[in-house]
């Protein structure tokens, strides 16, 4: 099966570019990004004044397995979860916010920007957002998963991994 | 289920390796990170305690290359082994793909092997998943022990239908680590083109 974790593609992906775009010059963060809940990056965005972020991967990964930790807490005292989920150091801050049912909307801050602010505008961005899926009407683009995408695929996987035949 | 990110135009699989504790899961990533090329991995994150014990997880990224205009990509992970970290085990199974069982051919690790597959189907069911429609191979690994049991022993135990693909390892020195890798993304593949 293969499913998008969100309805993001053609006009809806544009207007979401265009969100996150907003987002980070109305709320001074440094990033944003829209992570699934397996830890997957669907689209990020950083302010031009930002330095490069660290591994977008990682990052994703670490705040998914965060968040679904901190679902299991929350389970644990009969709460359905937590809706969002605020990290602060001395410099940086991160807080990720429930986008449907199988994405976060995260936002990377420094303390230029003040954690209201990047609260608001989050929690703006995401019903823009829920707002822009639910009125798209476009088809999901057509793909061809068949026998040669496979066959290609694997010889993909003999050229990383070699076919362990001795 | 695998994922699809139609505006980064990626297809993304969630691999994990399962098994009991200490029977090498991270060691077979480490492995693998040690061999995949700069250009096709990223940073493998390792979230462990001060004595090197898995905490929550292991993870690393590769990535594939490209079919028909998509990028495929991989997440790899382990588990923590150890009994009580069970609530971790079940968190990293969320949308999983496909399954490598790290076996420990010890003998005195055949009981602990077998209440792993046993969690690890328990775990599954949390998702509304069943091991036997989720692509999943076994790796018997440690085989250089002195005292290793027989790999037939082990399989005997652990998939004693014959149904399942067993790789013999020893991960430490990268003998089995990309077969069942390789075997196991095959499944995911196979499994994906018929869906579609």
């Amino acid at each position: 099966m293969l499913e998008p974790s969100l309805e993001l593609y053609g006009e809806t992906f544009d207007k979401v570019e265009v969100f996150l775009d907003e987002l980070i010059s109305s709320s001074h963060a440094r990033y944003a990004l829209i992570i699934d809940l397996k830890g997957f990056v669907l689209a990020h965005h950083r302010a031009l004044w930002a330095p490069k972020p660290p591994s977008l991967d990682s990052m994703a990964t670490l705040i998914a397995s965060n968040y679904s930790a901190n679902m299991a807490i929350a389970k644990l005292f009969g709460e359905n979860g937590f809706k969002e989920m605020v990290q602060k150091g001395d410099e940086i801050g991160v807080y990720a916010q429930e986008l449907g049912a199988q994405a976060l909307l995260v936002t990377v801050f420094d303390n230029s920007a003040a954690l209201g602010r990047v609260k608001l505008f989050s929690k703006k961005t995401v019903d823009l957002i829920n707002q822009a899926i639910g009125e798209n009407t476009e088809a999901r683009p057509n793909l061809d998963f068949d026998d040669n995408w496979q066959v290609s695929s694997e010889a993909l996987l003999d050229g990383l991994f070699g076919t362990g035949k001795q | 289920m695998s994922t699809i990110n139609f505006s980064a135009r990626e297809i993304n699989f969630k691999i994990v390796y399962y098994g009991p504790g200490m029977s090498g899961k991270t060691t077979n990533l480490k492995k693998i990170y040690e061999q995949v090329p700069a250009d096709a991995k990223g940073e493998m994150v390792s979230l462990a305690t001060e004595d090197e014990r898995t905490l929550f997880f292991d993870f690393l990224p590769i990535d594939l290359g490209k079919v028909n205009g998509f990028k495929t990509r991989f997440h790899l992970y382990t588990v923590p082994g150890q009994v009580f970290y069970n609530s971790s085990r079940k968190l990293i199974l969320r949308g999983v793909d496909g399954v490598v069982f790290v076996a420990d051919s010890s003998p005195k690790r055949l009981r602990a092997n077998a209440e792993s597959l046993r969690n690890l189907r328990e775990n599954l069911q949390e998702y509304n998943l069943n091991l036997g429609e989720i692509p999943y191979v076994i790796q018997i690994n440690k085989t250089d022990l002195p005292d290793a049991l027989p790999a037939e022993m082990i399989k005997q135990v652990l998939a004693p239908k014959g149904d399942i693909q067993f790789f013999e390892a020893v991960a430490q020195e990268f003998k089995g680590v990309r077969e069942p890798l390789r075997a196991v993304s095959q499944l995911v593949f196979e499994k994906l083109a018929q869906k579609a």
